[in-house]
């Protein structure tokens, strides 16, 4: 979720040029089978790293996760499965064991075993290796390989969330012979998975060539060969869809699904994301301090026009920090509200003096990130908040984000890493955290706690108290829980993955042959 | 050829001139616009960590002193380490130069091929039907902004008339659009102006000396006109090679063609100084070298530029 979303929105004013000229499906066969043993996927930026252990980029991970496997695998179902692991259990209550599967061989035909598990994800904290997903396995305190087929992993605490985070960045695994041989550098240039698809080659900026692995263990994937194309523009990467010259698209903006749908060989698939858009607050600045003036900002949002209009009703309106389809997600309660009238008794109540409220909103860093700033500034004014929208270049965003020197409010989309509120609300508002700035002990102690407790009950408990707090104190405002949306050929059967790991195993891609 | 050595070295000193210059600026301007190191790190990673990387990029030194090393560097055709690839600059630059020249080349020669005729013609039919539509596709082309032309060329040749493919790099195909876009800009300026030098020439004195000898018409348009209008359009033609080399920035990102225009956007976004220099340096070379050869035929064609 970082760098490449501010791809998505780059052609915008291309693409709203574009949409003037009428368009008929133009192009080849309307049909919906295909004898083709090729998958062709573009997206909206070049990759730039097949070691998954140093990036967490969207378009990065897209490939990862299907070069290399992980121990745990969450599917699109949002459930988790097993993967390189068989099966896992706790044993007492700071140790994990896993079963490692037997009889899988790397890319190169070395054989795997549960030393390479052990070495992949020691390499991810070692800080000598200055991985980019050093903070993904803190809990560890060691791992044991007693055997080619057994993984033991001690935790400092309890961690009922380990096979979570086993699943997702970071824990894809990779060959500790090969890498030990040939060095970071080359295996980054030549990767060596386990995966369904193993590398062929790369053109930067251009694409990237997978060749299916013939002997996967999960089975062979359902085409010979998988294409990654960067194709930046939202335009052009829309006319090859429909053109039929590519199969897959990623980032389609809400506002393109008709024209997808409406095209005879071609529909819209999404997901909603697993994680929300939210605007984050700088509480520690006036009078962004004040519970009452940020309550008045939530009720003076009118989440319910957002989705519809700016997001053709692709989204929903979200009920607190935790997000749908998450642990713990709290369906009886109500959407966030909006009621202008209540907003203004509490700025009234909250003696607001009319100082200004600034959204330094970012352009394309995430969708609709400046035209949902622009709108939401309009019905703040209106509540009678003196609101103010700048604009910030990504990089300067990202300086703020290190500084913690934002004047107000900023789009965050913050991304449900565990399917869990552990590893969304309090990954990121946790002391010390990427946004500490608010604390209230109460929510701290539950946090704290939450995160090493194995008692789902309690832990249930202690993220709807959370919730509480955070509705009082508002250290984000959501605002929208958006679908990701694709673009494919209608002979595509496959089902997106709410956190955008992009999953061709056989479970769930296959292309609809005559 | 009196004169023309001094000529030749005037002309030199100036090149490397501008050559520092721009690196100059480029190294300023990049140091202007932001720190590369959030970007290259997890948005938690702790303040040691920031200053560990500053160090080892060496962006904690004084700016003087950064500036001091990338000249010295620069003298020996060092352009750094990609601080995104981490690789040599110039490596990562030299694998999107291809593309570049593939592209910026073939839009410059349709360009000049198709253009130099047009602007004749229309001088010779001049305010003719021909000549209004000739001079009014002209205007477009170099009014119309490159994106814009770029998405009409996908929809209308690639995707309705399924001519061409609508992105990408390939055969033969897939470069018929993107030099399209990127040319018609630089056709249409060489084409406007080859129609004015060509009518101011065919009122010079000596044109219709050579009607009035009964020199053929033909004779006069290859013979004196050309000739002589020549210099202004070799002019325009080199100064439109530095708008290819802009346009290509544009063209590459619409038709995601893997060319330095689209790699020095994304150096940008990513703070990576030793990239956006090596990309900017090379394209300011590339500029300054054609200029200087232009310099040269024009001081072949003209004599009297060289004492100028």
């Amino acid at each position: 979720m970082e760098l490449t979303r501010r791809d998505l929105l780059k052609g915008a004013a291309a693409l709203g040029a574009a949409a003037g000229v009428p368009l008929t499906a133009g192009g080849p066969a309307q049909a919906q089978t295909t004898q083709k043993k090729e998958l062709v996927v573009a997206q909206g930026g070049d990759i730039s790293k097949f070691d998954p252990h140093f990036s967490t980029s969207s378009n990065d991970i897209r490939i990862s996760f299907n070069l290399f496997d992980n121990l745990v695998s969450r599917r699109p179902d949002g459930k988790l499965h097993p993967g390189l692991a068989t099966e896992w259990k706790t044993q007492g209550p700071t140790a994990w064991a896993f079963k490692v599967r037997q009889g899988v061989k790397w890319h190169n035909g070395d054989p795997f075993s549960s030393a390479d598990a052990k070495f992949s994800l020691e390499r991810t904290f070692d800080p000598t290796m200055k991985t980019r997903v050093n903070t993904v396995f803190t809990t560890i305190e060691r791992i044991e390989a007693p055997d080619a087929g057994t993984l033991i992993i001690h935790t400092k605490k309890p961690d009922p969330l380990l096979p979570a985070r086993l699943a997702f960045y970071g824990g894809q695994i990779i060959p500790k012979k090969y890498v030990e041989a040939v060095g970071g550098d080359t295996f980054n240039a030549k990767p060596v998975g386990t995966g369904p698809v193993k590398f062929v080659s790369w053109t930067k900026d251009d694409k990237v060539v997978l060749d299916a692995n013939p002997s996967y263990w999960g089975g062979r994937i359902d085409v010979d060969r998988v294409i990654f194309r960067a194709i930046p523009e939202m335009a052009p990467r829309i006319a090859a869809l429909l053109k039929g010259e590519v199969d897959v698209i990623t980032q389609l903006p809400p506002d393109q699904g008709d024209r997808v749908n409406a095209n005879a060989s071609t529909r819209v698939s999404g997901a909603l994301y697993a994680g929300l858009y939210v605007l984050a607050v700088n509480s520690k600045v006036k009078p962004l301090d004040n519970p009452l003036v940020k309550q008045a900002l939530s009720l003076g949002i009118d989440r319910e026009a957002i989705v519809k209009e700016l997001w053709k009703a692709r989204g929903i309106v979200p009920n607190g920090p935790i997000a749908k389809g998450d642990n713990h997600f709290d369906a009886s309660l109500p959407p966030l509200a909006y009621n202008p009238k209540e907003a203004r008794e509490r700025l009234k109540k909250s003696g607001y003096k009319n100082e200004e409220i600034v959204i330094e909103t970012t352009s394309g860093y995430t969708a609709n990130d400046k035209p949902m700033s622009e709108a939401i500034a309009a019905m703040w004014k209106d509540a009678g908040v003196n609101a103010k929208v700048e604009i910030v270049e990504y990089s300067v965003r990202a300086q703020k984000n290190r500084d913690r020197s934002f004047k107000g409010l900023w789009w965050s989309d913050p991304t449900s890493t565990l399917g869990d509120p552990d590893g969304m609300m309090w990954r990121l508002l946790a002391p010390g955290g990427p946004q500490d700035y608010w604390r209230n002990a109460k929510f701290d102690e539950l946090g704290e706690a939450a995160r090493f407790s194995i008692d789902e009950k309690f832990r249930a408990q202690a993220y709807k108290e959370m919730t509480k707090v955070f509705l009082e104190h508002l250290p984000w405002l959501p605002v929208i829980q958006p679908y990701e949306d694709y673009g494919l050929q209608k002979y595509v059967d496959w089902t997106p993955n709410p956190n955008q790991q992009f999953e061709i195993r056989r479970f769930n891609f296959k292309m609809r042959r005559a | 050829m009196r004169g023309f050595l001094p000529f030749l070295g005037h002309r030199l000193v100036r090149a490397f001139i501008a050559l520092w210059l721009v690196s100059t600026v480029v190294f300023v301007v990049m140091r202007l616009s932001g720190d590369p190191v959030p970007l290259l790190l997890p948005p938690d990673a702790p303040r040691s960590e920031i200053f560990r990387v500053r160090a080892e990029l060496g962006l904690d030194r004084p700016l003087p002193v950064q500036y001091g090393v990338f000249l010295a560097n620069l003298a020996r055709g060092d352009f750094g380490r990609s601080i995104h690839f981490r690789e040599p600059a110039f490596n990562v630059v030299r694998g999107y130069l291809a593309a570049t020249l593939e592209l910026g080349l073939t839009a410059f020669v349709l360009a000049a091929l198709v253009a130099v005729p047009i602007g004749l013609f229309s001088a010779m039919r001049r305010n003719t039907l021909v000549d209004h539509a000739a001079m009014g596709v002209a205007l477009v082309g170099q009014s119309a902004p490159t994106f814009f032309l770029g998405i009409l060329f996908i929809l209308l040749l690639s995707l309705k008339a399924d001519l061409f493919p609508t992105s990408g790099r390939g055969d033969w195909r897939h470069l018929v659009l993107p030099a399209l876009t990127l040319g018609a800009f630089t056709m249409a300026s060489i084409a406007r102006l080859t129609r004015s030098a060509v009518l101011e020439v065919l009122g010079a004195d000596y044109i219709r000396t050579a009607r009035a000898k009964g020199v053929s018409e033909m004779w006069v348009v290859a013979k004196h006109t050309l000739k002589n209008a020549a210099i202004p359009i070799v002019t325009i033609t080199g100064l439109q090679f530095g708008t290819l080399l802009g346009g290509a920035v544009v063209t590459e990102t619409v038709f995601s063609w893997p060319g330095i225009g689209r790699l020095a956007i994304q150096s940008i976004y990513n703070r990576d100084y030793p990239v956006v220099q090596c990309t900017v340096f090379l394209a300011a070379l590339l500029f300054i070298v054609i200029n200087f050869f232009i310099d040269l035929v024009y001081g072949l064609l003209d004599p009297r530029i060289r004492s100028g």
